[in-house]
């Protein structure tokens, strides 16, 4: 009986190094393989290099054209640029917007609510080709040109939901008689929002808007379909190369992208377990 | 006593306000628009008719427009294939990740942390990266078969991208999270000593797995079904990269048919499909678990 | 100056429950708090104390009737304008804060400069025995500690009335105890009136000048601790607060007789009706051959040594229940009564109380 425990508890364990193994190996093999010398076959080693690298960040490489997309750094560059403006744009106003919901819905008991509730999880299921093509109507219908403005508005249409939900955690994690603590010792209500309430409430907007800010930079669904012809953002960016065929250029891409986001999240998550 | 009522209406106005008419005009106001869209005639060059038109639905089911079209059941297949998808898609995150939710609930506070920590990490990454990796080990050229050739293990290119398995993997490489997380919070929740009571009055391990632990994680396991089925169902990024042209899912149909066929209405009534399944799901869903005491709003 | 530091004329307040039922929390309660007083709120859960507690402190909204603080009305006053701070339950410390950042938080709120603020959050803090604590969080400290950080918060303002609900029941007995005495001592120092809301009856006696026993929505009695155990107005306040022998019945002259036909001699010739003898457990002894005390003949059913005490649980003749309590220096009788199973428990008369009417 004992042995068989054993055995089943080692054969779990290692059934979860494997679950890990499958979640990691393949974001490893990227990272190295990113350095590999060869311009033709990308899984073929054939030495080290930092050449795509360089030659990502706009330095002068040795790389023949052949190996390269044409005009890549560029248009990487202005691809870039497009998916920081709308992230830095649609985090903002999703943010004070999301926010402003989650308190309302958590302080107030007025009719429709649970209407609110079922509004803000219908973006976090639904498929997002959905709103894509919805939006995508809705914008052509009413004349607005598609391009940034249409791809901000889009976004902060789900987004607005991702910031409700992470600072709704936050606000019911929070002890209602800290408000009343306030109120007794002589604070209004609008000192104790600033004093007690929203300090507390801080880390979860903070979080909230980091979330926000990843997936939009991240989103290529919904963007795809709103942002007509002339904007291209880094997603749609690397979508597009993928169809055009593959080339080394985009490991070096992908791997400082996932660098980039690591570091984001990582310090978002970090922020969620210091507040505790 | 009602100056107290009508500030506390102000700042409800003041905070609701804007996120009211925000979301009514640029979400509720386009699925609206995407609804009656679905009941339109296309038009000749894109655009729409605005005539009643039901054919679109009646062209899914292959019985399209009598005047014009013959029973042509091309569309119920793509529909049929991507339900097929879907379910395996969800049946095989459910085996990567339930063994993996017992092992780490088990595990000491530090450690479970980090492990989550580990899980939820790639969900804050780039999708068409991790997506992209994917090409690089199942392509012709990729490392599956660069390896296996090398060794001698084969003598030409096995064909494995551009098929229903590399794009179930692909899914479950990117819905795991989505399926973890459900999935550990019940088996976190499971109380040990029902199990060892179990064992204790006589039943076995795989008696004790059936009655005992698989019925009380059973909300975790169907919450993670009904968020890893309903967008992988709708997909079009995952079929995109790893289906090529060879494999078409309702994402792909609905993506051409809005860029490149330009029949927006019927475009719109694929998406209403999804929508439908979507929605008949969440029903049962939250009937069944409302009989265990669920409340739909909060998903608790 | 006035005798009276809170007044509450008629206050009244109903909850509806989610069933949709009506639940009276307040029932018309008339109460007078004198200044420097200890007053205690004691009653079992759900009797309206802490009702009453949140009605003064403002977080409850009066269906009617008036609260006056110094003679001054307010009623309709939010919690943030009355001359009163609460102790809470949970303590209910900003996390976010330092305990100098809490314990200054209602000077802070007041506008009290940075310098004065400082040294009072010191003298506040060294009242409670925690000087040069300014810097930790909350977090840090134990459940003891955070209690001390939550008194200081609440009495640095200098409020003319300090409520204290239920503040001591997260902590271990022990600690609980000394928590008692100093919480005694700091309200003598302070000179304001503390009214303390428990359920648990020998804290209330312990601490109290007064104590209010209240029971759906009522205030049952208003007395001193003794009186209220002594001479407790009704068969609810008698149960309540301590152990109680009661027995229901016909008063006449000098004796009540119940309807089971057991004799209670008492101390009051002038009683006569329907009343309720009270004997205290403590108030029997083992009746010794020559006695001439009353008594009552039991069977004993169970004998628990306690420590200091032997409790006797017996049954009369006719199947009545009988607490008695022996203390434990009186042994050898006990071990005579574990022989024969049976008990003869005398009292004095002059010690039986009489309540008003059966009892419930």
């Amino acid at each position: 009986m004992k042995i068989f425990a054993t055995l089943a508890r080692g054969s779990l364990i290692a059934y979860t190094a494997l679950f890990f193994a499958f979640i990691y190996i393949p974001l490893a093999l990227i990272a190295v393989y990113s350095f590999n010398a060869n311009p033709v076959n990308m899984m073929t080693w054939t030495g080290f290099t930092t050449e795509w690298y360089a030659q990502v960040l706009g330095f002068k490489t040795t790389i023949s054209e052949n190996a390269l997309y044409l005009e890549s750094t560029s248009q990487l560059v202005e691809a870039l640029w497009n998916s920081l403006i709308i992230a830095t744009s649609t985090t903002a106003i999703s943010t004070v917007l999301g926010s402003a919901m989650a308190i309302a819905l958590y302080r107030f008991d007025f009719f429709g609510r649970r209407f609110y509730r079922v509004v803000m999880f219908m973006p976090m299921l639904m498929p997002d080709i959905v709103l894509g093509i919805a939006l995508l109507i809705f914008f052509v219908n009413s004349g607005i040109n598609l391009g940034l403005t249409t791809i901000i508005i889009g976004q902060c249409t789900f987004l607005i939901s991702y910031v409700f939900i992470v600072v709704t955690a936050r606000l019911a994690g929070m002890d209602r008689t800290l408000e009343h603590a306030s109120a007794d010792l002589g604070a209004n209500e609008w000192t104790t929002f600033r004093k007690v309430v929203f300090p507390q409430l801080l880390p979860g907007i903070v979080g909230g808007a980091l979330l926000a800010f990843i997936i939009s930079m991240d989103d290529l669904v919904i963007t795809y379909f709103i942002a007509g012809v002339d904007v291209t953002t880094l997603p749609m960016f690397i979508f597009a190369m993928l169809r055009r065929g593959i080339k080394p250029e985009i490991n070096a891409i992908a791997v400082m992208m996932l660098t980039f986001s690591f570091v984001i999240a990582s310090l978002g998550l970090y922020l969620r377990s210091r507040q505790k | 006593m009602s100056s107290i009522a009508f500030r506390r209406r102000a700042q409800l106005a003041i905070l609701l306000g804007p996120v009211s008419l925000f979301l009514a005009v640029f979400f509720l106001g386009p699925l609206a628009i995407m609804i009656v869209t679905s009941f339109l005639a296309p038009g000749l060059y894109g655009g729409v008719e605005w005539t009643w038109y039901p054919h679109n639905y009646g062209r899914i089911l292959g019985f399209a427009d009598p005047m014009f079209e013959d029973f042509d059941p091309v569309y119920i297949a793509i529909f049929l294939r991507s339900l097929k998808i879907a379910a395996l898609t969800v049946v095989a995150t459910l085996f990567v990740c339930y063994p993996a939710a017992f092992c780490i609930s088990r595990l000491s506070d530090r450690w479970k942390n980090f492990c989550l920590f580990l899980i939820t990490l790639p969900f804050f990454t780039s999708l068409i990266v991790r997506l992209f990796i994917w090409v690089l080990i199942l392509r012709q050229t990729g490392l599956v078969n660069e390896v296996l050739l090398g060794t001698g293990v084969i003598a030409r290119p096995l064909e494995l991208i551009y098929t229903d398995g590399a794009i179930i993997l692909g899914m479950v490489y990117v819905f795991i999270p989505f399926m973890f997380m459900p999935v550990y919070a019940s088996v976190e929740k499971l109380d040990w000593t029902l199990v060892r009571a179990s064992l204790d009055l006589g039943a076995g391990p795989i008696r004790t797995f059936l009655r005992i632990i698989l019925p009380l994680t059973a909300p975790g396991i169907a919450g993670g079904a009904v968020i890893v089925f309903i967008p992988a169902l709708g997909n079009f990024v995952v079929p995109a990269i790893l289906g090529g042209a060879k494999v078409m899912m309702l994402g792909n149909l609905i993506e051409q048919q809005f860029l490149a066929a330009r029949n927006w209405p019927f475009g719109s009534a694929l998406a209403m499909m999804v929508m439908t399944v979507m929605l008949v799901l969440l029903f049962i869903h939250v009937v069944v678990s409302g009989r265990r005491g669920f409340d739909p709003a909060t998903g608790h | 100056m006035r005798d009276s530091i809170v007044r509450l004329e008629k206050a009244a307040k109903a909850f509806a429950t989610p069933e949709g039922q009506t639940v009276t929390a307040l029932d018309a309660i008339d109460l007078d708090v004198k200044r420097n007083e200890f007053l205690t709120l004691l009653g079992p859960s759900g009797c309206g104390k802490t009702t009453l507690l949140q009605a003064i402190s403002g977080f409850v909204q009066l269906d009617a009737g008036r609260i006056l603080i110094d003679d001054e009305d307010i009623t309709d006053r939010p919690p943030y304008r009355r001359p009163v701070n609460t102790v809470f339950q949970n303590y209910a410390l900003f996390p976010h804060m330092t305990v100098g950042e809490n314990t200054g938080y209602a000077l802070e709120v007041a506008g009290v400069a940075r310098a004065e603020r400082t040294r009072r959050v010191a003298d506040a803090l060294r009242m409670v025995g925690l000087e040069g604590m300014e810097g930790r969080k909350p977090r840090q400290l134990s459940g003891g500690q955070q209690q001390r950080v939550a008194l200081a918060r609440a009495i640095i303002a200098r409020p003319k009335l300090l409520l204290l609900d239920e503040p001591l029941s997260a902590l271990d007995k022990n600690l609980r105890q000394s928590m008692q005495i100093e919480l005694k001592t700091l309200q003598h120092e302070l000179g304001i009136s503390f009214i303390f809301v428990t359920h648990d009856q020998e804290e209330a006696l312990t601490m109290s000048d007064r104590v209010a026993v209240l029971s759906g929505g009522r205030i049952q009695q208003l007395d001193t601790p003794r009186a209220i155990y002594d001479q407790p107005k009704n068969s609810f306040v008698a149960t309540f607060v301590g152990a109680s022998n009661l027995f229901e019945g016909e008063a006449t002259r000098g004796q009540l007789v119940t309807k089971d036909g057991i004799a209670i001699s008492h101390g009051r010739p002038d009683a006569t009706g329907a009343a309720t003898a009270l004997i205290r457990p403590e108030q029997f002894f083992l009746a010794q051959p020559g006695d001439t005390a009353p008594s009552l003949d039991v069977d004993l059913e169970q004998i628990v040594f306690v420590g200091s005490t032997f409790e006797l649980f017996g049954r009369t003749a006719t199947g009545r229940r009988v607490i008695a309590e022996i203390p434990a220096v009186r042994r050898s009788l006990v071990g005579e009564i574990e022989q024969s199973r049976r008990a003869r428990l005398a009292y004095d008369p002059a010690a039986v109380h009489l309540l008003p009417g059966e009892a419930a």
